[in-house]
């Protein structure tokens, strides 16, 4: 044996070279050792240690990512399972005057067809309810639903769809948030008012504080429509089984909400609607409400069979949610030694056709609109508008990145004006431990300077650029 | 000629949603060898919350993470869960199965005492065990104890536990009110180099120091800092969905509506700041979203520093930074002819 082979066998290294028998545990995958010279760790895996908490334990799903054996939805598949594909309007404000299925359901192939009033309570949302499953009378973006086709085949229910025909009158669209906040704008769900929700922080007196200031700074910032991008698209698969129980697969991260949603709009009770989440490819917020699964859940009704529904990236940016365009103003009191006074904010949402969740995201947004800085005085407005524009909703951070950008901004204007360093002034502005929150939390576990100082340390902020 | 320049942003961000009730129940099962099954409703995003879960419930139990199997998002079987929103999986569902592993655990130290010949008051759960506090040779496996308190005492080792996290209503005028019970705050550094002749922006690298609380697993916060700066750099020079003059969007696909690829990160250096919230579960607070809160204000800032130019609408494209290149320099030289 020469000194090599004995080395690698006082090491207990086996070159794995033989074909797998069938003695071997099938479960697992025919994978090739990562590295045929293992090290052995000196204590054990992370996932084994015991204190769990704080250990880098690898993830339990992280090897069936690995070796792409994750069941994603469309990786499922039932006997008899039916493809479903949604008629889209193609135009932003209408009114529908009428829908013809007739020859959409004479295709071979097609199993069921949808309209809106087919669909027991056409409505939903997180906030309001006043998104239509399908459109029936109105459709107010062009990304919107008006009819649904089930068919044996995904080309088929598509060729379905393109036979639908469906008679618009148009109506005048709004696309401009600020215009659409005026009087005589044209008015996409109420008869009232485009402005569907309002917010206000109001602490100390701004007056005071801007007649107190040395420096005032006065800015708008805005921001533009973003899409979540998941890689893997909305995603469900219905079935309504003989005992008039509906089983949905979906992609979706809130299933609590999403079964009471789906009871409402179906006009179920909940205990015969269950709802298994299946492991979500990308959330960043954009699949926190139902989307498809009440039309599929009547597809299935109709033709008795599993109906699955996977939208097309180009439905992805069209009929789902978006983060939030805001414009914002900023004006805010300094003293000469960079002290922030006074801060006055007016945000405009743009809110897209529906709510969704808009509340949540203007709420957010107002709030934290101040930044993260003892401030006195402070008034903040913010507004959410409707336009004929994709709805936007929950988008990773709720309108923060956004005013972040904004307060931020301004921050460095503020210390270039005033040749302080941008990193001293907000030390010298941020909150420390108890302080009074916007709202007048008294704020806990607070660690923002030491995040500016640790952040600073590691980047040698001190250092000169090279 | 390319200009670096440096820009700093840091941020607060609440955990939870906004005053409304947000509650997670869960329900922790010790099996009778001394692992343990969490039935949980929220759902795993791709983020590897299931992962920090089972570590809590392990945390609580003395066990180690691979003990722990969760089940998770099936309305029929798991709890009610508000669901992966608003940063608040860790905390919120976290503290719910933080205290349902504390109540399966008070039942492993009712068998377990008469087996020490201690009150249970005096034991814990550590390392696989259930000990005697201050004399850890007092101990029994804890699948013995699990094992005694089911098939002997017939009383399996269950808990379930719910939690929401405490808000104050905010007042309507004036918006006083303690809308969420904690915050998290985070820092970022960005250093880039922007061509002044085309407006391009390099983004060289990228420093971030968030909170988290205690970081149940600080390998996935990272991942979560990493995955937030990627949509933070998308936001700030790429991103855009655009609309024609009829309201029909112009880039609904991948080759129009340009994003950050690997190729466009840059360098990140991720650091996690110690912090302890004691309303959390083992102090822990959340990370998901903040992690894409400050990057685009910290590379906006960072262009300034290089080039001098403000840029206040985003995306800044190319196109966008050298324009108001363009007109610094028209201004500057106006100045000078004045």
């Amino acid at each position: 044996m020469s000194d090599e082979e004995k080395v690698l066998e006082r090491e207990h290294v086996q070159f794995d070279t033989e074909l797998r028998s069938p003695e071997d545990d099938l479960r697992l995958p025919a994978v090739v050792p990562r590295d045929p010279f293992p090290i052995e760790p000196l204590v054990p895996e992370a996932r084994q240690q015991t204190r769990a908490v704080g250990q880098r334990a690898t993830r339990q799903d992280g090897r069936l990512h690995g070796l792409g054996q994750t069941k994603y939805i469309d990786d499922m598949s039932f006997p008899g399972m039916l493809y479903a594909k949604i008629k889209r309007a193609g135009i932003a404000s209408a009114r529908i005057k009428s829908i013809d299925t007739s020859a959409a359901e004479a295709l071979p192939g097609v199993m069921a067809v949808l309209t809106g009033a087919e669909i027991p309570v056409n409505s939903f949302g997180p906030s309001f309810q006043d998104q239509p499953v399908l459109c029936a009378d109105q459709v107010f973006h062009a990304g919107d639903g008006v009819a649904a086709v089930a068919a044996v085949t995904e080309q088929i229910a598509e060729e379905a769809i393109n036979k639908i025909v469906v008679e618009y009158e148009p109506l005048p669209p709004i696309f401009d948030p600020v215009v659409a906040m005026n009087d005589d704008a044209p008015k996409v769900h109420a008869p009232d008012s485009n402005i569907y929700a309002t917010k206000k922080i109001r602490k100390g007196d701004i007056d005071k504080g801007f007649a107190e200031s040395d420096h005032i700074f006065e800015q708008r910032f805005s921001t533009q429509m973003i899409e979540h991008v998941s890689l893997e698209p909305h995603a469900a698969i219905a079935d309504w089984d003989a005992n008039g129980r509906i089983t949905i697969w979906a992609t979706i991260g809130r299933i609590t909400l999403a079964r009471a949603d789906i009871a409402r709009t179906l006009n179920m009770p909940m205990s015969r609607i269950r709802i298994i989440g299946t492991v979500v490819g990308g959330n960043f917020g954009g699949k926190n409400e139902i989307s498809q699964e009440p039309a599929l859940a009547l597809l299935s009704k109709k033709a008795g069979r599993p109906v699955k529904g996977v939208f097309t990236r180009v439905e992805e940016f069209t009929s789902t949610t978006t983060r939030h365009p805001i414009i914002m103003d900023y004006k805010t009191g300094v003293s000469n030694d960079g002290k922030i006074i006074v801060r006055k904010v007016r945000l405009v949402l743009d809110g897209g056709a529906y709510c969704s969740w808009s509340e949540t995201t203007l709420g957010k947004a107002c709030i934290l609109s101040p930044g993260p800085y003892n401030i006195e005085n402070v008034l903040a407005e913010a507004f959410v508008v409707y336009t004929n524009k994709t709805m936007t909703g929950a988008m990773r951070g709720f309108g923060a990145p956004q005013v972040c950008f904004a307060y931020e901004s301004q921050m460095d204007e503020i210390a270039a004006k005033l040749a302080i360093d941008p990193l001293e002034i907000r030390l010298r502005n941020a909150f420390h431990e108890g302080s009074s929150s916007p709202t007048g939390q008294q704020l806990h576990s607070v660690v923002v300077k030491e995040s500016l100082q640790v952040a600073a340390d590691r980047f040698r902020w001190q250092e000169p650029a090279k | 000629m390319k200009r670096r320049g440096r820009g700093i942003a840091c941020m607060w961000y609440p955990i939870g949603f906004t005053v409304a009730a947000n509650p997670s129940a869960a329900t922790v099962k010790v099996n009778e060898d001394g692992t343990a099954v969490v039935l949980t409703g929220t759902v795993e995003t791709g983020q590897g919350s299931l992962t920090v879960l089972a570590q809590i419930a392990a945390e609580a139990l003395g066990i180690a993470t691979d003990d722990v199997h969760v089940v998770s998002a099936d309305t029929d079987t798991t709890p009610m869960d508000t669901g992966a929103i608003a940063s608040r999986t860790t905390y919120v569902t976290g503290n719910a199965i933080a205290l349902a592993a504390e109540a399966a655990r008070d039942i492993l130290f009712n068998a377990a005492a008469p087996m020490l010949g201690v009150k249970p008051s005096q034991l814990e759960a550590y390392d696989r065990k259930i000990q005697v506090k201050g004399f850890p040779q007092h101990a029994v496996a804890i699948g013995d104890v699990a094992h005694q308190s089911q098939f002997v005492l017939g009383q399996p080792a269950i808990g379930s536990a719910s939690w929401n996290p405490p808000t104050v209503a905010m007042d309507p005028e004036t918006g006083q009110g303690k809308p969420f019970s904690t915050y998290v705050y985070a820092t970022q550094i960005a250093e880039v180099d922007v061509d002044d002749e085309t407006g391009e922006v390099d983004l060289l690298r990228i420093t971030a120091a968030h909170d988290c609380g205690t970081a149940i697993n600080p390998m996935l916060v990272e991942g979560q800092v990493e995955g937030g700066i990627s949509m933070g750099v998308g936001m700030a020079l790429q991103e855009e969905m655009l609309f024609r003059e009829d309201g029909i969007h112009v880039n609904p696909n991948l080759t129009n509506y340009i994003m950050p690829t690997s190729l466009d990160m840059p360098e990140i250096d991720v650091d996690i700041v110690q912090g302890f919230d004691p309303t959390g579960p083992f102090g822990a607070k959340g990370v998901g979203e903040p992690t894409a809160v400050p990057t685009a204000a910290a590379i906006m800032n960072a262009i300034h520093d290089a080039v001098g130019v403000r840029i206040t609408s985003l995306p800044a494209t190319a196109e966008k930074i050298l324009m108001a290149i363009k007109d610094s320099r028209e201004q500057a030289q106006k100045q000078i002819s004045a």
